[in-house]
This record gives structure tokens, C-alpha cells and sequence, in this order.
């Protein structure tokens, strides 16, 4: 087993048995790491497990407490009361920090969180702090995730007998490939080691595929293919996925998401609730934070109530001689929350338009994740599609881990006697990646929804007479404009042959293999002549570290125009 | 800095469904038949199979429904994707993710059977007007090939196996009627009776190409030899350039009867006249490069075979 090099095992006292195991392929674990809620699950041999901590939970919160000097994460310390997690000490939410610059929107709603975040507003990591002994303590998202997969893994450990290094997780449709690196980086720091980041609606698509794969075996039914609506909302973030499966096989058609999710809607909520809520919640004094939190614990539990009653009483004394009491309806709760949900929709449609898919077609819709039992949700959905059920062969909470496993088991190479594992994910790619060309512009490569493993090329050629370098820098996302997008890193191309402008073919090619590892190469062709004047350049994508949103403004201003590329124009 | 209509421009680049004229490298046919990524590495390419056809690796019939690909398409994925075959599983998935596609979209299917449907039409129309020979039994590595340029018409070829070779009267030189029509001994004997060694072995791949350009009638329509060449002196170096060009220059031909083939099925009336005018333009400047080109090429070839 080739020992990956980025390796930074952080507790690492399996290294004896390695070798042993080795013969066997080890089954990778699916873990699902919820904005709010986590689970793990793995292949046992003859199905799905999920595992349990040491309180019999399934679903543990995904938050890491510092106390002292030993923090600890969700999987195994235990909450006397939801306030204590809300007391500044405890870092959560981390998935919707991570791998985000401090420009970021989705930050900047993380500031009224009871730990501290603060920007700068450069495009540089934010700096996030927990409460420990009245003294704010620095850490990282990466460092906060890294700490609760440690927790996890040694739970998964000491369940299976058996050391644990390869995992699959799930993530966000919405994540860049930077973000995807950090994840990879929390990982590496627990000693984990990352098979599979599959996006979690399709992980649901796998175990759906499996799930109509056994029903086709009970009524040796002739496996016609049948296409399915995923829409999976957590605490964090919204994915939506067209999957169309037969035999097996699930084939992602289209994926569309956003970092929308019960976090927005809790946060609108407490907004509404009490109307001068912003000072309160971004002072972070003490009091403050006490405060704050009655009002979140309260919120929620008002949301929670919604979901089952019509409306909710809410009496909460905010300890600072403040009190609310108001009776809150659903129809309030729903107003409120009006651009979400119109938000939730529009991602629905647009995924279906991407899968160029009829509502007709889709044979049966699927809701998970926390905010699928949010009654305008369900019917938003259900009158989307006009129908009158959703598909009810799924725990809305657990099915990405579920999915995850099964994805574990499949890439490990396991296979069933039953058939049970005979299964595929044609996944597809989440985001557009391409270069900057045309001035400020984003030219897309790999378009939004190519089938994975992809591979496409593009020409470009040069902006100025004998220029003889070029800028390649790559991005990845939908605006137009490359400020739009994530940049995931930037290489240059010498030693272009001398001629005017317009006339060198500088070729730029992407792949992205099924691991989801992008590479990009570039060069200049020599039309007639199979031999390349200049090397070809093969570089794996992103190269850039954290304050990448910095690195976009320097290079502009370094190099602004002067090593431009354009897109060929139809040569005639 | 410039930058005319350049996002569309990049997108339609992108895209298949395009009109690409712009060099012959790019041109979808030619990515078709080899799909190599150009700037990089060369050992794809050998492994690629040069010209696989996208229905035979996909295993599914000319004619076969949307249906049928996609049963075929998933029961190869399970095969090959990467998840189950690991790396190596690559490049072989890539092939079938650009064939699925291609053939899963009616405009893109269309316009690939069509590229295709061209190729075929191109030897078929050569077959039917050349007598271009036939094969009994099964396909072998070898065919036989006569020189008519050498061929003085003695008809011994013709006596001693008269199932494979055949006169042709009106310009008094032997053909291959039927491969192997006859058994070897006979093959061998008619070979060896030749009095001025015209009739060659040649590779199968090669014999077509051959048969074709062995023609002395000027075709019309072709564009690159439709000029009114004769039959070339020597065949087989004449066959070799064309080999060369017939990889460059196919791309551009099928482009050009792709453009045709669209603009009869999708054109609305509203459009015609500014697509005429284009195409008018577009055929001229490329048909002037590719006929400078031709001439250049393969006329050098002729004079130094001469």
C-alpha cells in the first residue's frame, strides 16, 4: 500500500498492523459530517451498518468543545444542556467556514455565532476563536474537523476491531475544490486518508440505486430505468440531484446546491424574533452571548415545534432584562424564511432543467437531511412535481451515510455474493472549471454536469505580437467573470515561439478522473510538426493555500493584461 | 485588447455541435478518430484504437434505440469505470462518456452518422464504381492488387484463376474481381504467371485506398480530386500521401457535408440567406487552401514518382 505522502498522522498507533491488513482490501467507512449532525456508517459484509457512540446515538452533533486544554468533540463528551454548546467554548458549523475566505457572505452570516469569527475583508482565512476561561483561543476549521474526526475514527475503531484509514465522505454540491483540499487536510491531520468526497445527494442516488436494484431482484423485474429527484437540506447547505438508475448503475444527471440551509432559517427566525438582534449577537461580551444563546435555543425549538403544530408559543427571558413572548404561526415562520424556500425551488428547477428531465419523468422524489421535514419543504417539492407522496424508503437522516458506506465498499473493491454490492455512481461535475481568457472573463473547459471521468480541451492563443508568455489561471464556477468563481491556481506557459498575435495555438486541457482529482495541461501546438517545441505543462489543480481570494488581487495587479490569453476565434 | 464575441466563441469551440473550420486539428471528426488530448501525452495516443467506432464500443447496432445504448453504456461502465477497474479504467471510461453522449443527443447522433454514413458512402460509391473487389470467405491479412498501370492485359491472371481476377475490357487491364476467390495454389500460380509482376500482395488496410485511387475517371464532388487527375503513376506512393492527407483532410471534408446536412435539416427560412452567403465564403477561402494544399502535396509526390 503506497503511503501517500501528505500523511500527517496525528495519532497514528496503527503503523505495526498496517502491513497485515494490507492482503485484505480494507473497507472505507462512509462518514456523512453534517453542518449540525454526523454519522459513519460501513459495509459489514452483508449490509449497511451504521455505528453508534458510547450514549447509543447514531446521529452525533458535529461541534468541538475547548475547555481547559483538551478539546473534545461531539462523538464522545455530552451536553448537559444545548446552552452549554452555545456558550462561546464550543466550535460548530465548521463545514460552513471551511475553506472559505473572509469575503465570503456565508462567513460574514457565521459572525453571530456564539465562538468568535472575524474579518477582514481581504480574502484571507477568517480568524476564529473559542471562548476558553474568558480568554479567546485561536483555531481553524480545518483544526475543529480534524479534532472530530479523530473522535469519530477512534469510535469507529474501537466498534470494528480493526484500524481505520480510508474513508468516504460526503459534501456539499456547493463545496470548490479548495474547500474540498481543506476537507482533505482535516483528514490527513486525523490520519485519515480521503478514497471519495462524493456530494451527498448522490450518495443518497447510491443507496437509492441499491434500494430499486433489490426490489428489481424480489420481483425479477426487468430493470427499467427510473429517474429520481434527491433534495437534501441540512443545517447548512441545499443540494439537489437527478440520478436516473437502472440495474444498479446511478448516474447523476445534473447536481445544483447553495449554502442555504436551517442555519438561515434559525437565523432569520431569532432576527424576527428580536428585531435588534444584530448588535447583541456581534459583540460577543459575555452577557451577550448568554443571551444570545437562550434566544437560539429557544428559536430552534420554536422551529422544531412548527414542523408539527401550526403555531408555537415562545416565552424566553433573555437574562438582560429583556423577554419575549409571542405566539408564532406557521404562516409567520414561512414569510420569514420566504427567500430560502424560493431559493430551494429555483435550485430544484434549474437541476431538472440541467438534467433536461420532465417533471413527468421523475419516478420518484427524494427528501433528506434535517429541513426535509419542514412542511412548506415538502410541499414546495410536492407541488413542484404535482404529486402527493414522496418516496418513503429512506431515514432522512441517515441515507448519506448509508450512501457513503456502500460507496466505501464498492471503491475499496469488495464484492457481494449477493449482488448486494453490485453497484456504480456515474457522478457528474458539481461546478464548471475553466481559465481566465478574454480579459476578465471565465471560459469553462469541463461544463457543469459532465459526466465523470471527463476530459476536454479548449485553444487559446495570444493577445500581443511576439508575446512569448502566457498566464494560465484556472478557476472553477459559474459567473462570467472570474471574481465570480474560485480560483484553485495559476501556472504560466514560456517560451511561446515569437509571432503575431493570434497565431500560436496554446492548447489547455483538463481531466478529471473518477476520484475527482483535476489536472491541467497546457501547451503550445505546432500545427504540422508532432513534436512540441516547448514542453507541456501537467499540473494538478488547486495549487493555491489559504489567502487565495489575496492571490487573485496580486495577480491582477502584477500582471493585469500583459500576459492575456484569448479564446480562437473561429478561424475560417 | 480584443475579445469579439469571445465567450460564445469559446463555448461553441467547446461544443461538438459547432461548425468548426477553424484548423483541421480541432475539428470534432478528427477527435472522433483519435480521442487524444492533443497537448499532451503521446502514450495515450498509441494505446488509443485509432477510429474505433463509437457504436462498436459501445457494442450497440447503427440503428439501435436511446435504450438499448444506455443498457449497454451502464453494463460497460460496470466493467470499466474507474471505481471498479481502478486507474487503468481511465481512458477507456473517457472514450465512453464522449460516445454515450454523442450518441445519446439526436443532434449530436445525427450529425456523427452522418460523419460516418460519409465514409462508408466514400468507399461504397468507389465500390460500385470501380468493380472494387469483393471478399470471399473471411477477411484475411493480405489482399490481392493488381497494378493497372503496369498490366499489359495478357490475361494470364485471368486463365489460371478465373474467380478472383477479371478483365476489364474497355481498358484492357486485369482486376480483382473476388478475393480468394479461388484457393491459394491457383492464387500463387496467377501471381507468378504474370509476365511484368503487376499483381501485388498488399495489406487489406491498404487496399481499399489502393482499388481507389487506381481509378482513372475524375470524380466529381470530391473535392480534392475532383481537379481531373488521371490515374497516378505510381500507385502505391500516391497511396501513401493520400493515406497521409485523407487523416487531415477527412475532418474537413465531413465538416463541410455536416454544414450541408444541417443546413438542410434545421435551417429556417428567416436564415438562409445569411447562411448562404457564409457558406459561399467558407467554402471558397477553404476550398482554395485545401486545393493549394492538395496540389502542393500530392503533386510533388506524382513528379517525383515520375
Amino acid at each position: 500500500m503506497a503511503e501517500p505522502a501528505y500523511i500527517v498522522a496525528s495519532d497514528n498507533e496503527t503503523t505495526g498492523e498496517e502491513k497485515s491488513s494490507a492482503a485484505f482490501p480494507e473497507i472505507a467507512i462512509g462518514i456523512d459530517i453534517g453542518t449540525s449532525q454526523c454519522s459513519i456508517a460501513v459495509w459489514n459484509g452483508s449490509q449497511v451498518e451504521l455505528l453508534k457512540n458510547t450514549r447509543n446515538q447514531k446521529m452525533m452533533q458535529s461541534f468541538v468543545m475547548f475547555k481547559d486544554d483538551t478539546p473534545s468533540g461531539g462523538v464522545s463528551s455530552h451536553l448537559s444542556h444545548e446552552h452549554e454548546m452555545l456558550s462561546g467554548a464550543a466550535i460548530f458549523n465548521m463545514k460552513r467556514l471551511i475553506g472559505r475566505v473572509d469575503t465570503d457572505p456565508v462567513v460574514h452570516a457565521s459572525k453571530s455565532l456564539p465562538f468568535l469569527v472575524q474579518t477582514l475583508d481581504i480574502g484571507v482565512r477568517p480568524f476564529i476563536a473559542a471562548l476558553v476561561n474568558n480568554v479567546w483561543r485561536s483555531t481553524t476549521p480545518e483544526e475543529v474537523l480534524a479534532i472530530f474526526l479523530v473522535e469519530l475514527r477512534a469510535m469507529a475503531e474501537v466498534q470494528l476491531r480493526r484500524p481505520i484509514r480510508n474513508v468516504v465522505l460526503t459534501i456539499p454540491v456547493s463545496f470548490s475544490r479548495f474547500q474540498l483540499t481543506r476537507i482533505e487536510r482535516a483528514c490527513a491531520m486525523a490520519g485519515l486518508q480521503v478514497l471519495r468526497l462524493m456530494p451527498e445527494p448522490t450518495a443518497v442516488a447510491l443507496l437509492y440505486a441499491q434500494q430499486q436494484q433489490q426490489t428489481e431482484h424480489e420481483n425479477m423485474g426487468s430493470g427499467s430505468e427510473k429517474i429520481a429527484l434527491i433534495f437534501n437540506m441540512g443545517a447548512g447547505y441545499c443540494d439537489v440531484a437527478v440520478t436516473a438508475t437502472a440495474g444498479g448503475v446511478s448516474q447523476i444527471k445534473s447536481l445544483a446546491g447553495s449554502a442555504i440551509g436551517g442555519e438561515d432559517l434559525l437565523q432569520n427566525m431569532m432576527r424576527h424574533l428580536l428585531p435588534n438582534a444584530e448588535s447583541l449577537l456581534s459583540d460577543h461580551r459575555i452577557n451577550e452571548i448568554k443571551s444570545m444563546a437562550l434566544l437560539r435555543v429557544a428559536t430552534q425549538e420554536a422551529i422544531h415545534k412548527l414542523s408539527f403544530q401550526t403555531s408555537v408559543q415562545v416565552d424566553v427571558d433573555l437574562g438582560n432584562g429583556s423577554k419575549i413572548r409571542k405566539v408564532v404561526g406557521r404562516e409567520e415562520f414561512e414569510a420569514v424564511n420566504q427567500k430560502v424556500f424560493d431559493r430551494c425551488e429555483s435550485l430544484i428547477t434549474q437541476c431538472l432543467h440541467d438534467a433536461k428531465v420532465e417533471i413527468e419523468d421523475v419516478s420518484d422524489i427524494i427528501a433528506v437531511g434535517g429541513c426535509s421535514c419542514i412542511p412548506k419543504i415538502k410541499n414546495l417539492i410536492l407541488k413542484i412535481f404535482k404529486r402527493e407522496e414522496l418516496y418513503k424508503g429512506m431515514n432522512p437522516s441517515e441515507a448519506a451515510a448509508c450512501g457513503a458506506a456502500l460507496e466505501g465498499a464498492v471503491a475499496s473493491g469488495v464484492s457481494d455474493p449477493f449482488g448486494n454490492l453490485d453497484l456504480l455512481t456515474i457522478q457528474a461535475t458539481p461546478l464548471a472549471v475553466g481559465i481566465r481568457a478574454d480579459g476578465n472573463n471565465f471560459i469553462p473547459i469541463i461544463p457543469r454536469n459532465t459526466t465523470m471521468p471527463a476530459r476536454r480541451d479548449l485553444i487559446f492563443t495570444t493577445v500581443h505580437d511576439n508575446q512569448t508568455q502566457a498566464l494560465i489561471i484556472v478557476y472553477e464556477g459559474e459567473g462570467n467573470k472570474v471574481e465570480e468563481n474560485h480560483l484553485l491556481g495559476y501556472f504560466k506557459i514560456t517560451g511561446i515561439p515569437p509571432a503575431p498575435k493570434g497565431v500560436p495555438e496554446i492548447s489547455v486541457c483538463m481531466d478529471i478522473d473518477a476520484s475527482n482529482a483535476l489536472r491541467v495541461f497546457a501547451g503550445v501546438l505546432q500545427p504540422r510538426s508532432s513534436h512540441p517545441a516547448i514542453p507541456f505543462m501537467e499540473v494538478r489543480m488547486p495549487t493555491v493555500d489559504d489567502g487565495h481570494g489575496w492571490c487573485a488581487e496580486a495577480l491582477h495587479r502584477a500582471h493585469g493584461a500583459s500576459l492575456d490569453l484569448v479564446t480562437v476565434q473561429k478561424k475560417i | 485588447m480584443v475579445l469579439s464575441g469571445s465567450a460564445v466563441t469559446a463555448s461553441q469551440i467547446c461544443g461538438h455541435s459547432t461548425v468548426k473550420n477553424s484548423i483541421w486539428s480541432l475539428s470534432p471528426t478528427w477527435r472522433q478518430r483519435s480521442p487524444v488530448i492533443r497537448c499532451c501525452n503521446r502514450k495515450v495516443r498509441e494505446e488509443q484504437k485509432m477510429g474505433k467506432n463509437y457504436y462498436e464500443l459501445l457494442g450497440v447496432s447503427v440503428d439501435s434505440q436511446p435504450r438499448e445504448i444506455k443498457e449497454a453504456y451502464r453494463k460497460l461502465q460496470k466493467k470499466y469505470h474507474p471505481d471498479i477497474a481502478g486507474q487503468e479504467g481511465h481512458e477507456h471510461t473517457l472514450m465512453l462518456n464522449e460516445a454515450y453522449k454523442v450518441l445519446m443527443r439526436e443532434d449530436l447522433r445525427r450529425k456523427y452518422d452522418t460523419s460516418i454514413g460519409q465514409m462508408r458512402a466514400f468507399f461504397s460509391r468507389n465500390t460500385s464504381n470501380l468493380g472494387f473487389s469483393s471478399w470471399e470467405g473471411p477477411f484475411r491479412q493480405h489482399a490481392l492488387f493488381v497494378d493497372e498501370n503496369a498490366c499489359i492485359g495478357c490475361r494470364e491472371c485471368v486463365h489460371h484463376a478465373s474467380n478472383t481476377f477479371m478483365m476489364d475490357e474497355a481498358l484492357g487491364c486485369a482486376r480483382v474481381k473476388v478475393q480468394f476467390g479461388d484457393d491459394e495454389q491457383k492464387l500463387e500460380v496467377s501471381v507468378d504467371s504474370c509476365p511484368v509482376n503487376c499483381i501485388h500482395w498488399v495489406d487489406r488496410e491498404e487496399l481499399p485506398v489502393l482499388e481507389f485511387l487506381i481509378q482513372p475517371q475524375h470524380k466529381e464532388g470530391y473535392g480534392v480530386f475532383g481537379g481531373g487527375w488521371e490515374r497516378p503513376k505510381n500507385v502505391f506512393s500516391a497511396a501513401e500521401s493520400f493515406n497521409k492527407q485523407l487523416k487531415h483532410q477527412t475532418a474537413n471534408e465531413y465538416q463541410q457535408t455536416k454544414t450541408a446536412h444541417v443546413t438542410v435539416e434545421e435551417e429556417t427560412p428567416a436564415q438562409a440567406e445569411a447562411r448562404v452567403n457564409a457558406r459561399k465564403k467558407i467554402e471558397e477561402e477553404k476550398f482554395s487552401r485545401l486545393w493549394d494544399w492538395a496540389k502542393e502535396a500530392f503533386m510533388k509526390d506524382m513528379w517525383k514518382a515520375e
